[in-house]
């Protein structure tokens, strides 16, 4: 309860304090064109009092803080003020620089002496000199030069020459008086010069002042939240593992050549898997098919439902070829993109398209969405119980198993199997049936997806006959025992089963956004289509999908991003054993659990690199959509 | 499955004969069934693992080890026990509850603080020009497909430490951002929230920000008043749908989060949000499995409420966020 209570007082405060900020924020802007003197005090003195305050919170300043922030407030506030009490030109640049001069002196007694830098006059000359050919080149490329541009240049250069090239703690009285009373008189001189402000140009700066206000508090969350910390992995990923040595690109160097992230040694298996034979006959298949109905048509290749079908199928099994024999952190991550990317989309669209004007549709839309609103920690322990593998001589209690070890135990001579093998003859004969109703009536597609869909009844049919169906082994007395499947921990497949959980979570999100671009074809489209005497099936290839390419590639675009950086699923489910280790999980048990930044860092700024196409693409996009 | 071959006869096309003969209509009437079962049948696949966590959650101890959770239609063995132990506050089975609260503690912060600031944000991309807005909100925007992981070292040394430098050659130490101590608090999670959120909510609240009728700021503007006025008397009023749409798509996103509290909360169990409070019961085997699945529901349960009571505004959010650009 404190904890809950702390929390909400704080964020209370936080939004009570920033709403002030930012009202107050807004008064202050208010009064820019009319109250020009009040508006400069009331900046001075914020501008002095942070100054001031940073300066004495960095031990810099003796004496008690908040005495030097009042004061450097009052300082500031009346050098900015002093010159806008005069009209004269010249004697406002002269009281500009004065004033400044003044506090300068100020702050050369009251600085601590072990911070007094030396001062090399060339590098100074040299920095300064920089900063202000800098803004000469970017002022006169993309505004005006303003002479108060040039000095707050040659502030900030004469700043960085003093501190940053000297070395801080061997300087004298002197050498402190040129640091600080250069910058101070310059900043002098250029409020001093900068008071000429006319109307219009008030007006330019409120105007701008505002957009900093609005902007301000997002762009200080994305700038210190997110650029500033991407930067710094980057930076962090070419030192070694305590942050302190330089090291190149070694990290990177161990990420590529490393076993446990790429491991090629077993790329002979590929090629003498069964997966590959099956995947490559089904994409001859595939091929067949597509030119047979690609001569009929004077084409090369005809992608119709019975060769683009195969030729899917067939791709995907060779995906399962590949990445079950190469192995390795990076692998697994290239196998979950495609899997999950494809399945995710394909199965969310094809539920999109058959919850279409279906009976209850939004129930089973709701239904199939319902994920979305679970954790990928919930996702993994619900999974959790799916996959639960117990010892074969208890009852499995793991919905997926006790299917799987009772279809082994369908024995031969029992009811079961009678069943069983009923229900396999009756599918075979309406396939086969199906097939030649096809052949009779010229429909390819169907004819040749009957064949096709009872091929597995048959094989399922051989294996109730012959070796059993699902999992059983022959016990010590000849008897059955089922040999239930360890879905977590056998590989490479595991790796599958931790994927099926984020196809489960991410279909409805596919669905959802799919079936709003089907919902949002044009009707007077399909109706055209129609009239010209286009079927459901014409309509939906020639017609919805083209119009809905845009989303799907959004969606996948989505789908690769998030699937990247996968992490939850697999910390709950394995925590990267038996060989199915993530990039993401990699890179936080690197990071947080061995303390090596530099590696931890590398993986983050590979995950980094692998969404860099997308975000290239989401920009096209944007630029695009705005022009 | 889009491309099932029922597709082509679920509706002859005009001047395509209809069948007549009695097999014909058979095979199409057949034909014709098969979308709404293949519908249905993805549709109990889904339901499946949600429907059987929520009845093991129901069950006894030994009820749950001995057999499967389709058994207890037969068997019985209900009970609601798991939900209090999970709930109580006792160490040794639950301190769910507590847990819950630190969620609250953090999702409620990490919705409420990036929806005021994005809305600004949003606002001024949309309607006050100024030079560079183009590129500077393509920057932000771009950001979105950032990962996380990127963020979360740097960010946590910030948190845990500061940030320093040290100036060379002198060995002297300038601080950049003073040492908070706010490692294992709540509020480094939502302030990580915070920062990861700006992307998206920028984004999605531009998108419907920049659709309102311009006309209307033009006359607002006429009348004298001034942005900070047109904001917040026109701009966020005429704004609740997009707005009600990020708060719930991010308040699920942060109950749900698991990566960043583990990250910046790290040892200090006191804080733990339920997600963690879960997955490390999910970790340890023995005393507690049985109440796994009670603990996993009531994690659950929250977003589950928010995305029935308010589906539509969440889905409006996702589409909002990828169809239109």
């Amino acid at each position: 309860m404190d904890a809950l209570t702390g929390a909400l007082w704080g964020s209370t405060a936080a939004i009570g304090i920033s709403m002030l900020l930012f009202l107050g924020a807004n008064r202050l802007f208010d009064l820019v064109v009319d109250r020009w003197r009040l508006f400069v005090v009331v900046v001075g003195a914020l501008g002095g009092a942070a100054t001031f305050g940073i300066l004495a919170g960095n031990r810099v300043l003796d004496g008690s803080r908040i005495l030097w922030i009042v004061a450097g407030g009052a300082m500031v506030a009346a050098v900015g003020v002093a010159p806008a009490l005069f009209s004269d030109r010249r004697l406002r640049l002269a009281v500009g620089v004065g004033s400044g001069a003044l506090v300068g002196l100020v702050m050369t007694f009251v600085i601590d002496e072990t911070v007094r830098p030396t001062i090399s006059m060339a590098g100074l000359a040299l920095v300064v000199g920089v900063a202000c050919a800098v803004y000469l080149i970017c002022a006169s490329r993309f505004g005006r030069v303003l002479p108060g541009g040039v000095l707050v240049a040659a502030t900030l250069g004469w700043t960085f020459g003093c501190w940053l090239l000297g070395d801080i703690g061997g300087g004298s009285w002197s050498s402190m008086a040129v640091a600080v009373i250069g910058p101070t008189s310059l900043l002098g001189a250029a409020l001093g010069v900068g008071q000429v402000r006319t109307r219009p140009g008030r007006e330019r700066l409120q105007h701008r002042t505002r957009v900093g206000a609005f902007l301000g508090p997002a762009l200080l969350f994305v700038v210190l939240g997110l650029i500033v910390p991407l930067a710094r992995t980057i930076y962090l990923s070419l030192y070694d593992a305590r942050g302190r040595n330089w090291v190149g690109f070694k990290n990177y160097g161990e990420i590529l050549t490393n076993d446990r992230s790429i491991d090629l040694a077993d790329w002979a298996n590929i090629f003498t898997s069964r997966l590959f034979v099956g995947g490559v006959g089904l994409l001859t298949v595939g091929a067949i098919v597509g030119l047979g109905h690609g001569r009929r048509r004077g084409r090369a290749l005809e992608p119709v439902a019975g060769s683009v079908v195969p030729a899917v199928a067939g791709g995907l099994l060779l995906v399962f070829a590949v990445f079950s024999s190469l192995r390795g952190t990076v692998m697994n991550n290239l196998w979950w993109l495609i899997v999950v990317t494809l399945f995710s989309t394909g199965l969310g669209l094809a539920a999109a398209v058959l919850a279409d004007r279906a009976r209850f549709e939004a129930l089973a839309k709701s239904l199939v969405f319902l994920p979305m609103a679970i954790s990928f920690v919930g996702a993994g322990i619900i999974w959790r119980f799916m996959y639960i593998a117990r010892p074969p001589q208890k009852p499995q209690t793991g919905a997926l198993n006790a299917v799987w070890v009772g279809l082994g135990k369908l024995a031969p001579g029992t009811a079961g199997q009678a069943v069983g093998l009923v229900v396999l003859a009756v599918l075979t004969a309406g396939m086969a049936g199906l097939c030649l109703f096809g052949v009779r009536r010229r429909q390819n597609a169907i004819a040749i997806g009957a064949a096709l869909s009872a091929l597995p009844v048959l094989w399922l049919a051989y294996r109730l006959v012959g070796p059993g169906l699902g999992g059983v082994e022959e016990g010590p007395l000849g008897l059955p025992i089922g040999k239930p499947i360890l879905f977590a921990q056998e590989g490479p497949f595991n790796n599958v089963w931790l994927m099926v959980v984020l196809i489960w979570i991410q279909t409805g999100f596919a669905m959802v956004i799919l079936s709003a671009a089907i919902k949002a074809v044009p009707g007077d489209i399909i109706e055209a289509a129609r009239v010209d005497g286009a079927n459901d099936r014409q309509v939906f290839f020639r017609v919805t999908l083209p119009t809905i390419v845009p989303t799907i590639i959004v969606i996948v675009t989505t789908l690769i991003v998030l699937v990247m950086k996968v992490f939850d699923i697999v910390r709950v489910m394995t925590n990267g054993n038996f060989g199915t280790q993530v990039i993401a999980n990699e890179m936080w048990q690197r990071t947080f659990t061995e303390f090596n930044l530099g590696l931890g860092s590398a993986l983050a700024a590979v995950l980094f690199l692998g969404v860099v196409p997308a975000m290239a693409l989401n920009v096209r996009r944007l630029q695009r959509g705005r022009v | 499955m889009a491309a099932t071959p029922t597709d082509a006869v679920r509706r002859p096309a005009i001047g395509q004969t209809r069948p007549v003969d009695r097999t014909g209509r058979l095979v199409y009437g057949l034909l014709r069934a098969v979308p709404a079962w293949v519908l249905w049948l993805l549709v109990i696949v889904w339901s499946v693992p949600t429907g059987s966590l929520l009845l093991n959650s129901f069950r006894t101890r030994d009820a749950q080890r001995a057999t499967g959770w389709w058994a207890s239609f037969t068997e019985g063995g209900w009970t609601l026990d798991n939900y209090s132990d999970v709930l109580s506050s006792s160490n040794q089975t639950g301190g769910l509850f507590q847990a819950l609260l630190n969620s609250f503690a953090i999702a409620i912060p990490a919705t409420v603080i990036p929806v005021a600031i994005a809305a600004m944000a949003a606002y001024a991309f949309a309607w006050i020009p100024f030079k560079g807005r183009e590129w500077l909100f393509i920057l932000t925007v771009s950001l979105l497909a950032l990962p996380n992981q990127v963020a979360l070292l740097p960010l946590l040394q910030l948190f845990a430490g500061g940030a320093h430098w040290t100036v060379p050659g002198s060995g002297t130490v300038v601080t950049l951002f003073p040492d908070l101590s706010l490692a294992g608090t709540p509020t480094a999670v939502w302030l990580t929230h915070t920062a990861f959120a700006m992307p998206f909510a920028i984004f999605l609240l531009h998108n419907y920000i920049s659709s309102l009728p311009g006309e209307l700021f033009e006359a607002a503007r006429i009348d004298g008043a001034d942005h900070f006025t047109i904001f917040w008397r026109l701009v966020v009023p005429l704004s609740v749908p997009a707005l009600a749409a990020f708060t719930i798509f991010q308040f699920l996103w942060t109950w749900n989060d698991y990566l960043v509290a583990i990250t910046m909360i790290g040892a200090n169990g006191a804080n733990y949000p339920a997600t963690i409070k879960i997955a490390s019961m999910a970790g340890e085997f023995g005393m507690r499995e049985h109440l796994l699945s009670a603990g996993a529901f009531v994690q659950a349960g929250v977003p589950m409420l928010v995305f029935f009571a308010l589906q539509r505004y969440f889905v409006r959010g996702l589409l909002a966020g990828s169809v239109k650009t």
